[in-house]
């Protein structure tokens, strides 16, 4: 029984620990960023937690009101936060296997509905 | 009004001034781009055409909708079919059978005042602007497609398939409704509809109506316009001459 009971508290502290704060693939410029040691979100915690309302917020302002703003602004968001592809020199979408937004969410099994819709990579011309 | 600061007072402006302060101080390294529009649109203004039948030629027309497409990103759909396909702007003949005078409209979204679309619209999506531009609020259309049937003018339209690639200023999707935007993103931003500037004489005149100064304003005072079913009383945003 006390060998379960290790067992099962070394995975639950494992886990913990697991969970860094690092993000493996946080998109090219956002990547460079932070090695410029600027802060873009003023609290990483903040902005995971909270930016589907930041979004929402944001969207209802944009379209309903004409605010254009680039804060929290999702072309911003893609912009910052898509890697290219080394061979083709492409962008690869944010919402691919892999990439900056689904990284996290498949981690957590949340479905993303934005890029229905929203271009996935940056605009034409800031290749 | 006069209000002496007591003691609780001036405890409350202090920590607050200390609390901005901070919060300035911690922000300072924050990286801002320049932002375009930071105040609400108004219904000070109203956007509005003028489209001259007369001075717009065929030609014209197409070149105004291959504009709405290269700025909007539609027209490049491949599995939607006949009336399936989008039509944010069209060309259309008009004949008067008595006379047999055959004049060509380009016809879009109208930004009725009093818009059915909104009107019948069940989740809302379906807006208009407080400057009088009507829009769908994709966030919250259903694809229900009753703003479609209400419009008089045939307008909008319906994303049949999976879209990827969409303009950065432009989300569409499967699902959706769509239409004529007046370019909101580009007015927005102090500039005009793609499809005025793709004309190169002043057939298609835009502007503010309300501003008495402005051209569009000042034309609609001198010459003959008229609304295209006008007898519904929608008071459309975009008025044509020379019909």
């Amino acid at each position: 029984m006390n060998r379960l009971l290790v067992v099962f508290l070394s995975l639950l502290v494992g886990s913990v620990f697991a969970h860094t704060n690092e993000h493996a693939n946080l998109g090219e410029q956002a990547s460079s960023i932070k090695t410029s040691g600027k802060v873009f979100h003023e609290s990483v915690s903040i902005i995971r937690k909270m930016h589907p309302e930041f979004l929402r917020h944001k969207r209802d302002k944009t379209l309903r009101q004409g605010v254009r703003t680039d804060e929290y602004s999702l072309k911003g968001c893609v912009l910052c936060h898509a890697n290219k592809n080394k061979t083709n020199n492409q962008y690869h979408s944010v919402d691919k296997k892999g990439q900056f937004c689904s990284d996290c969410h498949e981690q957590v099994g949340v479905s993303l509905d934005c890029f229905s819709c929203h271009r996935t990579i940056p605009k034409e011309g800031s290749l | 009004m006069s209000k002496t600061l007591n003691r609780r007072d001036f405890i409350k402006t202090t920590s607050a001034t200390t609390i901005g302060v901070a919060t300035i101080a911690n922000g300072i390294t924050l990286t801002t781009f320049a932002g375009t529009n930071k105040t609400p649109v108004t219904n000070e203004k109203r956007w509005g055409m003028l489209i001259d039948t007369n001075k717009l030629s065929e030609i014209d027309i197409d070149g105004m909708v291959s504009a709405c497409k290269k700025e909007q990103g539609w027209g490049s759909e491949v599995h939607s079919t006949g009336n399936q396909k989008p039509g944010w702007i069209k060309k259309l003949k008009v004949k008067d059978k008595a006379t047999g005078k055959v004049s060509n409209l380009a016809l879009m979204c109208q930004h009725c005042e009093e818009p059915p679309c909104v009107d019948v619209c069940p989740t809302n999506a379906s807006m208009k602007r407080e400057d009088g531009i009507v829009l769908v609020d994709k966030h919250l259309c259903i694809g229900c497609r009753y703003c479609m049937m209400a419009c008089p003018y045939d307008a909008r339209s319906f994303v049949h398939e999976t879209l990827s690639n969409q303009k950065e200023h432009m989300p569409r999707g499967k699902g959706t409704v769509e239409s004529c935007t007046m370019c909101v993103h580009k007015i927005d931003k102090g500039e005009v509809p793609a499809c005025v500037t793709s004309v190169n004489s002043d057939a298609v005149i835009f502007g503010d109506l309300y501003d008495a100064s402005s051209k569009i304003n000042q034309t609609l005072k001198t010459i003959q316009s008229a609304q295209i079913r006008a007898d519904l009383n929608l008071n459309t945003g975009v008025r044509y001459s020379g019909l």
